[in-house]
């Protein structure tokens, strides 16, 4: 397996708004030097509660947010220091699907056309092959021919994701970035769309970096998984040592709050592990783990000292006291 | 026993340019105290249609309570006056809705918005009321709710304003608690949250919970009975257990195993999944509205319309569950 993507220290800061005119403008720091590594083929799943940095990370990753530091080794090559153009050309092999198929679709643009707009921009091939592209896609995607010259608000949202994904493939990409895509669909299209996306990583050797909310989904689709609390990857580990074994009391928490048809009701199912209040504001991070203060474990080391990603039993934690 | 709550074959209809649509296609379904129903389904199979039918919030015309009957404690819901209907909406019957940033007020308070409520329908003064208020936001689990009172929505996390919510829709003790999809729009943390005050909501106060989902696992977590609804029809209705183990309609069945698993050792190469869409409604022909999605259609699933009857194990609405094909 060759590495594909080697994220190393990434952090992503965003200032804030000056308190006086000649106060220094605090900065919020959203993504807290993150490293992962992605392999040729592999997808890699990147979980947490919203403001926990998944999205940011990515978008850092691929240079659609300025990154403050770190270096982003695609194919051995640093994307974050490359030129305007030669990042330009990158794009080809760095393509994305957004979370809202109705928002991330021009609605005035017939879906033949928007499928064919990054080949246009790229410069690749002429019109004809294009046309031809276009068409291979709409099957490969599961749309029909008949459909090229409707406009987006003629389809379903499970439909509308699909063009979304032709679109992202026109490139042959290498790496495909999916922010949330399907957490905007029902259940039953949900399915249809990650089949999809297992289908393509198959046949075509994609590698995915996957971002979701939802554990059952990235269970499904993802070979590693990576876990974000406050800008920080509390644990990262193989899909089954993650599920099967999770350490970081975080993890835990969850794991046990996502439902599952395991739980029932009527067998007197209590949530094993109960998670209150909110996760601490990024603009004034604790000193000590940020997940202290709601952790079942807590202790003082945990409040004056912040732990690091350490190697234990076959995964990645971040925590004084796994379990 | 009779149930608390009883729909039985609600008919409502929308006048749109397709001419008269059917959105619910005589739906029955009860619920009784201190219990939990789901109802479960894709967006546009009338789910929240007869959430709003009960409280009384479909909006006339264009909307017309063609048929059928609403029955709380036996009283119709569909021919009270406007004023009773009023005191019963927040009262006995009350309702979360799915996004808690677009059903707060921006310009008030979240102690004022809950006071409100508890002036409408009970004799306090505004004193007392805001007090009340603060009471049940301690109630819902908010932290120094004297302070959060004062708060507008915007200054609240999603979770919390979902709590003001259940605070809001709670004040009046209600027999009724419909909640549509309340955790939709939040993390699944959060949404733990929000299920385990409901749940404890229930045990303090005996009300009977109408949760609206298109979540497998939330039902399975909360509910004690369930409601399939399938194109503006309860397709299926039964105890969770029986729909979750042996779910007899095929929808039922599609809506269970194309939730991706995460039991310890679970691993699935594809996800079951329904084909197609839900068709319009102005668009369902003759027979079951089910049969362009379904692998077990015959030549009578496409000329008639199965009805919701007991063949065996609970009621379902299938042709081939009648007959032993499903």
């Amino acid at each position: 397996m060759s590495l594909l993507l080697d994220v190393k220290d990434l952090t992503v800061r965003f200032a804030l708004p000056k308190p006086s005119m000649f106060a220094p403008t605090p900065h919020l720091e959203a993504v807290r030097k993150v490293s992962f590594q992605l392999e040729n083929g592999r997808a890699l799943g990147i979980v947490g509660e919203s403001g926990s940095g998944k999205t940011t990370t990515a978008m850092a990753a691929i240079r659609l947010t300025h990154a403050s530091g770190g270096e982003v080794l695609f194919e051995g090559e640093d994307l974050l220091s490359l030129d305007d153009e030669a990042m330009r050309q990158r794009r080809r092999d760095v393509q994305l699907i957004f979370q809202d198929p109705y928002s991330s679709l021009n609605p005035r643009a017939r879906v033949a056309d928007i499928v064919r707009e990054p080949m246009d921009l790229m410069d690749i091939g002429d019109m004809e092959s294009r046309t031809k592209r276009v068409k291979e896609l709409f099957e490969l995607v599961g749309l029909r021919p008949d459909q090229l010259n409707l406009f987006p608000h003629q389809f379903s949202g499970g439909q509308r994701q699909r063009i979304s994904i032709a679109r992202a493939l026109t490139t042959n990409p290498k790496l495909l970035v999916c922010d949330e895509p399907v957490s905007a669909l029902d259940v039953a299209i949900q399915a249809q769309i990650l089949n999809l996306l297992a289908k393509l990583k198959d046949e075509l050797g994609l590698s995915y970096l996957f971002i979701s909310h939802d554990l059952g989904v990235v269970r499904h689709l993802c070979d590693d998984v990576a876990v974000m609390y406050l800008g920080k990857i509390v644990e990262q580990a193989p899909r089954e040592v993650l599920f099967d074994h999770p350490q970081h009391p975080y993890t835990q928490a969850l794991l046990s709050a996502a439902p599952s048809l395991a739980r029932r009701k009527s067998k007197g199912y209590v949530r094993a592990m109960k998670l209150s209040g909110d996760p601490p504001s990024p603009i004034n991070p604790p000193k000590g783990c940020a997940f202290a203060d709601r952790c079942p474990a807590a202790q003082d080391l945990c409040r004056s000292s912040q732990p690091v990603l350490e190697a234990r039993a076959g995964a990645q934690v971040a925590c004084h006291f796994p379990g | 026993m009779t149930a608390l709550l009883e729909i039985e074959d609600l008919r409502v209809t929308f006048n749109t340019r397709y001419g008269e649509v059917t959105a619910l296609d005589s739906v029955s379904m009860h619920v009784n105290e201190g219990e939990t129903l789901g109802v479960v389904g894709e967006s546009g199979c009338g789910k929240s249609i007869t959430a709003l039918s009960t409280m009384g919030l479909i909006p006339m015309p264009p909307g017309r309570i063609a048929g059928g009957a609403i029955r709380l404690n036996g009283e119709d819901l569909t021919k009270v006056s406007d004023s009773r209907m009023r005191s019963l909406r927040g009262g006995d019957i009350a309702m979360i809705f799915q996004e808690p940033m677009t059903s707060l007020n921006p310009v008030f308070t979240v102690g004022d918005q809950i006071a409100e409520a508890i002036m409408l329908h009970q004799k306090v003064s505004r004193d007392q009321a805001l007090k009340d208020a603060i009471a049940l936001l301690d109630r819902v689990g908010i932290p120094s709710p004297d302070k959060r009172a004062l708060d507008y929505p915007h200054q609240l996390s999603g979770g919390m304003r979902q709590r003001v919510m259940i605070a809001m829709a709670v004040s009046c003790r209600p027999k009724v608690l419909i909640a549509d999809e309340p955790t939709t729009a939040l993390d699944v943390t959060v949404q733990a949250q929000i299920f385990d005050l409901l749940n404890e909501i229930q045990r303090d106060y005996g009300s009977a919970i109408i949760l609206i989902t298109h979540d497998m696992g939330a039902i399975s977590e909360m509910a004690d009975r369930v409601a399939v609804m399938y194109a503006g029809r309860v397709i299926e209705d039964a105890t969770a257990d029986q729909v979750l183990d042996s779910p007899q309609h095929p929808y039922a069945r599609g809506l269970i195993s194309c939730i991706p698993a995460l039991g310890k050792g679970a691993q699935q190469d594809r996800l079951a999944e329904i084909p197609g869409v839900v068709p319009p409604l102005h668009m369902l022909g003759a027979g079951c509205s089910f049969k362009e999605r379904c692998s077990l259609t015959n030549a009578r699933c496409g000329s008639e319309k199965p009805q919701l009857i007991n063949h065996g194990a609970h009621p379902v609405a299938c042709h081939a569950a009648e007959e032993g094909r499903a």
